[in-house]
């Protein structure tokens, strides 16, 4: 747990050109491996996608990220995950910590049943924020222009947060993340429950999201993860129902000219 | 995200930790979350720890050391025989020897000794020729903690008693009818009672309980005295149970005396405090329970099954008796065991009612007075005397572990059904 | 020839032309059965019914009687019958009274018990410890009177606060122990609405760093409360309509205090005394407890109304 010496990533010091580095990432439920040795890179303030047909393990290597995996019984993880050059799954670093620098949306949107306001004000409140009132505003009033939706909602602030439109509900939960100051966000199929009105509005927020944050996404929409991401990571189930990272590189060059056979059969459609 | 200065209290946006302020944030966090979870933990120990405390305290005073002592030796009445080989027949004579010849009528007509078991013989000889009589009753923990210091004193203050060890739960008690004396006491009747009022009960709810569930699941629509009924179930489901008491004193008691007492049959010498009125009170005390149960086990049979039956030309009926009932069985099952149980527990309406506290003989007909194992426990724990505590406890070991075969029957079905599906 | 062919068609005729009955008259018992399966589910109206003229009728010749006056019965702090003195307050102080020490000892320790079985304990653990509340849950509530009056009011006379403060009979034993009797119930009810909020609730205060403590706080029982204040509301309910622990241990006449020290009946605990004596039909006691009847009848009838109501108009819309 949380010692004298405080672990290197609670410092605010960036370093480096990457903010995440997965290296042979093994991850177990029970005894039935679920990631086999996957290993890549997540550069600093860019858009990371990662693609494949479902159950080839990417949401559970997204998960891995910021250590949600920990709360299902039975999960195990081997391999280093580093941020900020620091092992997240060294025993001294506690998960809230890593929770609270590494983001999540889900695919599903979940505001809490609470005002949008309370919505907000949770993450930072539970993490030790302190401020006056006119502060809270103040950090309510940016995340939700962070998150694009301060017009819509700025007048119904003490509204619950669920009387809000599907879109609207995964753009406060955006918001929700980044009022406790995250440096990557993580997003779990993020517009797979919505509209493609709403997909675009989140995509649109994504690049904007972009300059300051680094975003790893995980996608079914072959399209999306073109339009969107800077790099692309295709995963792929091998015999043992492992999933595997079949190919990592730039999007242009994922898409265009893949070197794997297989995922060139997957960005043609050809299985998936 | 660029690096910040450390002093962020002028941050428009207030201060979130820091540095190393925020592995003292999370310590303290952690710290809170701990002290929590030892009490959310600590209020289940409690609850289990009252449990624990309510079975040491039921069999502390089931087994102890008690001083008995007798007017007359009862081997110089058999001439040295035991009392317990001698035969009903041997007990009568004893009896009619040694008590008055009036006293003897009295046993005759409280219930003929014809009729009469031999235990129940055996108790009167006990108690009235016999004498025995307990004079100290220790319980459990002393006994088994400072025996010396309990044979010193009894030896002091009871010269002619015997100490011995004694389990105030045993044959006797479960075979012999009540008395007032604690010792000869027993719940033969009581069981036999609850017996009685619980057939009746069941034989009553049962069908009702069932139907009455088919009716809301299978043949209802939606209209306004579907809803009506509906909401009536589920709020007499929550009424407590001495009002369905004091139901069924006015209705099956009073009201309907003639029937309840038997007097429309014939029988002539009892009021409508009987059996039947009992088991009727309780029927609709539990039909509630049955419906709501029956209602569930019914709405978890699949679909599929009644669509294959009325595909094949079935009418209604014909789907709830050979399909629907069938696979919902195990659950009614379970609901069936529950109001067992339930129905066996229930002491207040029987006392509104008017069950029997002291009587001697063994039911025979649903016209008869009646007690329960509950009303027995009720009465000997409002009497004073460590006596009457002793065999109240006997009485409660008694009804709990009936109870909770009958719980752990209705748990295995319960799991049997959820695996078959 | 003829005969074979006509024989052949009539075997080859499908059966749904003509409408065979397949087993006598299906449709005149269909009715039958249908009217009876109604009744069997109409008789719970059958009892409601039952209920309410019974306590009706008998509570008018209660009223209806020369002592007893309207205002004097819910206006005054003397029961009793003797002396003409008909006012309910004593036995309904003393039934708030029980029923709320039962709810301060039930209502704590039952939602620290299912938040705890809900968010903390593992499946296995959850496994057998569930099982065992309902053992208490099962146990008949006479037990229960033996246990306050062998157990608990010995351990409070003298264990804490001395013989000559604590009466052999008192509401506080009462209390104590119905909090025992009702723990299982809040727990389990509270139980199973803490366990109806979605896991993705749960994730997303863990996805923001929240620890365990305070996503079961902040998130999980806010947003169960519908149902957990359902929990306490039948709760209260079935404090308020306990017999047999009351009628052993929190004394047998009716006293108007406030100190839970001391004996006073019960209105539950009265009408179990009343009736289990000889009374005669005519007498205004059997009339009375009628009248107590009523009352109770309906202060439970409320709770449990309002139970529901609690429970459907708050619940949370979690999507």
């Amino acid at each position: 747990m949380a010692t004298t010496e405080f672990s290197s990533i609670n410092t605010l010091q960036s370093n480096g050109k990457y903010a995440v580095e997965v290296h042979n990432a093994y991850i177990y439920y029970g005894t039935f491996r679920a990631v086999n040795n996957v290993s890549l890179k997540i550069e600093r303030q860019r858009i990371t996608a990662f693609i494949g047909p479902s159950g080839c393990g990417k949401s559970t290597v997204l998960r891995a990220i910021n250590r949600m995996n920990d709360l299902i019984p039975g999960s195990r993880f081997e391999g280093k995950i580093l941020f900020h050059g620091k092992n997240i799954y060294d025993p001294d670093v506690d998960p809230v910590e890593v929770r609270r620098r590494i983001g999540m949306v889900f695919q599903k949107p979940n505001p809490f049943p609470k005002s949008i306001y309370e919505n907000i004000m949770f993450g930072p409140r539970i993490n030790g924020w302190r401020g006056t009132k006119q502060q809270a505003d103040e950090l309510v009033e940016r995340a939700l222009r962070g998150a694009a939706i301060w017009d819509e909602v700025k007048d119904k602030l003490h509204q619950p947060g669920t009387a809000l439109s599907g879109g609207q509900q995964q753009r406060l939960c955006i918001a929700r993340a980044l009022a406790v100051q995250p440096e990557v966000i993580l997003m779990d199929e993020p517009c797979s429950s919505l509209d493609p009105i709403s997909t675009l509005k989140i995509e649109e927020l994504m690049f904007e999201l972009r300059q300051n944050y680094t975003i790893v996404i995980v996608t079914h929409n072959m399209q999306q993860a073109a339009r969107v991401s800077d790099y692309t990571a295709f995963f792929l189930m091998n015999e043992s129902r492992a999933g595997e990272l079949i190919e990592y590189g730039p999007t242009t060059q994922i898409f265009q000219n893949p070197q794997d056979e297989r995922t060139e059969n997957y960005i043609s459609g050809r299985f998936g | 995200m660029s690096a910040q200065s450390l002093d962020q209290r002028d941050r428009p946006t207030g201060y979130l930790p820091e540095g190393a302020d925020i592995n003292r944030n999370i310590a303290v966090r952690r710290l809170r979350g701990a002290i929590w979870h030892a009490i959310f933990v600590s209020s289940l120990i409690i609850g289990l720890l009252a449990l624990a405390t309510l079975i040491y305290t039921i069999v502390n005073d089931t087994f102890g050391y008690i001083a008995v002592q007798t007017k007359v030796d009862p081997e110089e009445l058999t001439g040295g025989r035991p009392l317990e080989e001698l035969s009903k027949e041997e007990l009568i004579e004893i009896l009619r020897a040694n008590v008055s010849a009036g006293l003897f009528r009295r046993f005759d007509r409280d219930e003929p000794f014809s009729e009469r078991s031999r235990e129940s013989v055996l108790q009167l000889v006990e108690e009235r020729v016999v004498g025995r009589e307990v004079v100290a009753v220790y319980k459990l923990t002393e006994s088994l903690l400072e025996r010396e210091r309990i044979e010193a004193t009894v030896r002091e203050r009871f010269p002619r008693a015997k100490l011995e060890f004694h389990s105030w739960l045993n044959r006797d008690f479960l075979t012999r009818p009540m008395s007032s004396v604690p010792i000869l006491a027993g719940v033969g009747n009581a069981i036999l009672g609850s017996l009685w009022v619980i057939a009746i009960t069941m034989l009553l709810a049962i069908p009702i309980g069932i139907l009455g569930g088919v009716y809301l699941e299978e043949y209802a629509s939606d209209t306004w005295y579907y809803r009506l009924i509906e909401t009536n179930i589920n709020n007499l489901a929550g009424v407590p149970s001495i009002i369905y008491g004091i139901l069924g004193l006015a209705v099956f008691v009073r009201a309907f005396e003639s029937f309840t007492s038997g007097a429309m049959f014939g029988v002539t010498d009892s009021n409508g405090r009987t059996i039947l009125s009992a088991g009727l009170t309780m029927a609709l005390l539990v039909l509630p329970l049955m419906i709501i149960n029956a209602r569930e086990a019914i709405r978890a049979v699949p679909q599929s099954i009644r669509q294959a039956s009325y595909g094949l030309g079935a009418t209604k009926w014909q789907t709830v008796w050979h399909h629907v009932l069938p696979n919902a069985l195990p659950g009614i099952l379970t609901g069936t065991i529950l109001s067992v149980s339930r129905a066996m527990g229930e002491t207040a309406p029987l006392i509104v009612i008017g069950a029997s506290t002291f009587i001697v003989f063994f039911p025979d007909s649903v016209f008869d007075k009646f007690t329960v194992i509950p009303i027995q426990i009720y009465n000997w724990t409002s009497q004073p005397g460590a006596q009457f505590r002793s065999i109240a406890a006997a009485a409660i070991i008694v009804l709990l572990v009936t109870l909770l075969a009958l719980n752990a029957t209705a748990i295995l079905l319960r799991n049997r059904l959820r695996r078959s599906y | 020839m003829e005969q074979e062919a006509r024989v052949a068609v009539e075997r080859s005729t499908p059966l749904s032309i003509s409408p065979i009955n397949l087993r006598g008259k299906p449709r005149f018992g269909e009715n039958v059965i249908e009217i009876i399966v109604f009744v069997c589910g109409a008789i719970s109206i059958f009892t409601t019914t039952a209920i309410v003229i019974v306590l009706f009728q008998e509570a008018w010749l209660f009223f209806g009687s020369p002592e007893v006056d309207l205002a004097e019965f819910f206006g005054t702090t003397t029961w009793q019958p003797e002396t003409g003195r008909f006012g309910i307050w004593p036995l309904m102080t003393s039934t708030l009274i029980t029923s709320i020490i039962a709810l301060i000892v039930a209502v704590p320790l039952g939602l620290g018990a299912a938040i705890y079985l809900s968010e903390y304990a593992s499946p296995q653990a959850r496994g057998y410890l569930k099982p065992i509340l309902e053992v208490l849950a099962g146990v008949p509530t006479v037990v229960y009177g033996y246990f306050a009056l062998t157990f608990v009011t010995p351990v409070i006379l003298q264990g804490l606060l001395g013989k000559e403060n604590v009466e052999i009979y008192n509401m506080l034993s009462a209390g104590l122990t119905m909090g025992i009797m009702i723990l299982p119930l809040v727990a389990s009810m509270s139980e199973d609405a803490l366990s109806a909020v979605p896991r993705a609730l749960r994730e997303g205060a863990y996805g923001l760093g929240a620890t365990r403590l305070e996503t079961s706080l902040r998130i999980v029982v806010p947003a169960a409360m519908s149902g957990i204040l359902a929990a306490v509301i039948v709760a209260m309910s079935r404090a308020v309509g306990e017999t047999m622990i009351v009628a052993l241990a929190a004394g047998a006449g009716p006293r108007f205090t406030f100190n839970p020290l001391q004996a006073a009946e019960t209105m539950t605990g009265h009408i179990a005394r009343i009736s289990g004596g000889d009374i005669s039909y005519a007498s205004i006691q059997y009339t009375s407890i009628f009248a107590i009847a009523l009352v109770l009848f309906f202060m439970t009838l409320l709770l449990n109304l309002l139970s529901g109501w609690v429970a459907s108009r708050f619940r949370e819309v979690y999507e």
